[in-house]
């Protein structure tokens, strides 16, 4: 099955290095579980119209590492609440990794993206070739292919997904 | 080209004769290890049963639950998830080993850190089994599929090995040890490998320190640590197996990704700055920052000799009038040998809170910081709300430090009381 090629705009790049995603929407609020909630309360430190901003199929860009620490999963149910459809970043932590694809939520390393993105250029996410291409300036690079579990999670929407397809395939 | 003990294992889970780094496998998890928490295992039984039908699991020998954190239950859903995961286990046949202390700890105590075995959990914190060969990743959610599937599908890791050189000086411990490592090869230096930990060093440092460094794999960004088998830590967990399994240890011309030789013979006390487990820095420059709680415990730290050098700090001293001081022992096991020693003693004259193994000091459970508050800690995490409010502030250090800061109230070099 093919994954879909993701088009969006760049929402947010989160440049800090170990960005411990739990800060988008604050410790404080890191227990609450309704993703309206969660919206409301989102990137309140960053970007206070965030919500407002962005709009469905948004990316977000993150730097080395991204997602290290103690991940927890609001953070991400709020920006999906919101439109975010995955996140590329220089790299990921493989907790923060593992939990997210587990959700069916797109994720790409892409060693460089940092530099080949500027908030709010138009981004192509080609898994299929393996190549994250920025509209606005017409630069591209390729990123890390997905390995086959992480691809078949995606391609089922996330966990459950992955383990009835695998029902049918044993 | 040989291979790493990593592979080994895996090929073995695999029932194939060898396995590289990069191949995607099929594996059989030995052990399946869980702790109860909301959202995790309550979830996961009703999954099984919901979404796939299924009743039972495969092999229920293979499956070990722990009841460690939310101990004792503050609120009635608090014992109602553990009533559920009581039940769970008497209706499948698997073990649920209540209040006997840490799971990740306790696991190794009952042999679950059975040497070539492969064991998953949720919990990434389950790395310290490779203390003893044991290869022990945390999947997070995607524990489901090993209670839904006998094989889960894992893509053979790369391996990164740290040679550790050198002799500690006193006073510098395991955990200094750690964060060392995450200085040197940096907070992603070993991503989504495992991080073998082996050289001279070792002999000195002991298996409880050991499993310190081995618990803390994760913020290097391995998948897990482990330590090739040997005499020592044969004797440990040989005898308390649970399986019949083959040792097994890296090729000598084993491929691994990077290897990092480190001494630390020159190593200083650390601390971890907050709000971010990549902090690390010498103890030296933060002394003097004021400090309202000490806590010394949780599955990384807490073992009997970190209890018994802040003892020997703490004896026949006061801690600092209106410092908070929590000791709680990794396991109740640990507690008891402890207690034999007259560590306990020592540590409750000296005014520290000694209470009963528990998760629930490290995850801001208990003994909680209000705002603006800062502590010293042996926890896990350094981030920010781990231990009480998001406006409060954790500084990792060794347990000799955490006693050393209770008797002034202030960050110090612990050698001055040794």
């Amino acid at each position: 099955m093919p994954l879909n090629t993701l088009r969006g705009r760049v929402a947010f790049i989160f440049e800090e290095e170990d960005f411990d995603v739990d800060q988008i929407v604050g410790v404080k609020n890191i227990k609450l579980k309704d993703p309206c909630e969660l919206a409301k309360v989102a990137m309140e430190a960053y970007d206070p119209d965030f919500a407002d901003k962005v709009q469905a199929g948004d990316l977000l860009v993150g730097n080395v590492n991204f997602g290290y620490g103690h991940p927890h999963y609001p953070p991400m149910i709020a920006m999906r609440q919101l439109g975010i459809a995955g996140v590329i970043a220089e790299s990921f932590a493989p907790g923060y990794w593992r939990g997210e694809i587990a959700m069916g939520f797109p994720q790409a390393a892409c060693p460089g993206i940092i530099s080949l993105v500027s908030r709010w250029d138009e981004i192509e996410v080609d898994f299929d070739a393996n190549e994250i291409r920025n509209l606005t300036s017409g630069k591209m690079l390729h990123m890390e292919p997905l390995a086959e579990g992480d691809r078949d999670m995606l391609e089922n929407g996330g966990l459950i997904g992955y383990l009835h397809a695998r029902d049918k395939e044993e | 080209m040989g291979s790493t003990i990593a592979e080994k294992i895996l090929a073995r889970a695999a029932g194939k004769e060898r396995v590289r780094a990069g191949d995607e496998v099929k594996v059989r998890p030995d052990f399946v290890i869980a702790y109860d928490f909301p959202g995790y295992t309550d979830v996961i039984f009703r999954q099984m049963k919901e979404d796939f039908g299924i009743d039972k699991v495969v092999g229920p020998e293979r499956y070990a639950l722990f009841i460690d954190h939310m101990v004792p239950a503050v609120t009635p859903a608090e014992e109602q998830l553990h009533k559920i995961t009581r039940d769970w286990g008497k209706e499948q046949g698997v073990p649920v080993y209540e209040r006997k202390g840490i799971g990740h700890q306790v696991a190794a105590e009952l042999g679950y850190a059975t040497p070539g075995a492969f064991a998953v959990h949720f919990d990434g914190h389950i790395s310290q089994l490779g203390t003893y060969g044991t290869l022990a990743i945390g999947v997070r959610r995607h524990l489901l599929e090993a209670f839904v599937k006998e094989y889960i599908k894992l893509k053979v890791p790369q391996t990164t090995r740290v040679e550790l050189t050198g002799k500690l000086k006193p006073g510098v411990m395991a955990r200094d040890v750690f964060h060392h490592i995450v200085r040197v090869i940096g907070s992603s230096g070993a991503r989504f490998h495992v991080l073998e930990i082996g050289g001279d060093a070792l002999d000195h440092i002991s298996l409880e320190g050991q499993q310190t460094i081995t618990s803390l794999a994760m913020f290097t960004g391995a998948i897990t640590a482990i330590i090739n088998p040997n005499e020592r830590s044969l004797a440990y967990a040989k005898p308390r197996a649970r399986v019949d399994l083959e040792p097994v240890s890296s090729d000598p011309d084993a491929d691994y990704a990077a290897v990092h030789r480190i001494d630390i013979s020159k190593l200083e006390p650390i601390v971890v700055i907050p709000p971010s487990p990549a902090n690390t820095r010498d103890l030296s420059e933060v002394a003097g920052t004021p400090i309202d709680l000490g806590y010394l415990g949780s599955c990384a730290s807490g073992r009997v000799e970190d209890m018994r050098i802040a003892a020997q700090i703490l004896k026949g001293r006061q801690i600092k009038e209106g410092f908070q001081l929590h000791v709680v022992p990794t396991s109740q096991e640990i507690m008891r040998q402890a207690s034999e020693e007259g560590i306990i003693t020592d540590l409750v004259a000296a005014g520290a809170f000694v209470t009963s193994s528990s998760c629930d000091y490290c995850f801001g459970r208990m003994g909680v910081m209000s705002e603006g508050q800062k502590a010293v800690s042996t926890g896990t995490l350094n981030v920010r709300g781990r231990m009480g409010s998001p406006d409060s502030e954790i500084y990792i250090v060794n347990p000799a430090a955490v006693a050393a800061a209770a008797l002034e109230g202030q960050i110090v070099d612990p050698r001055k009381y040794m």
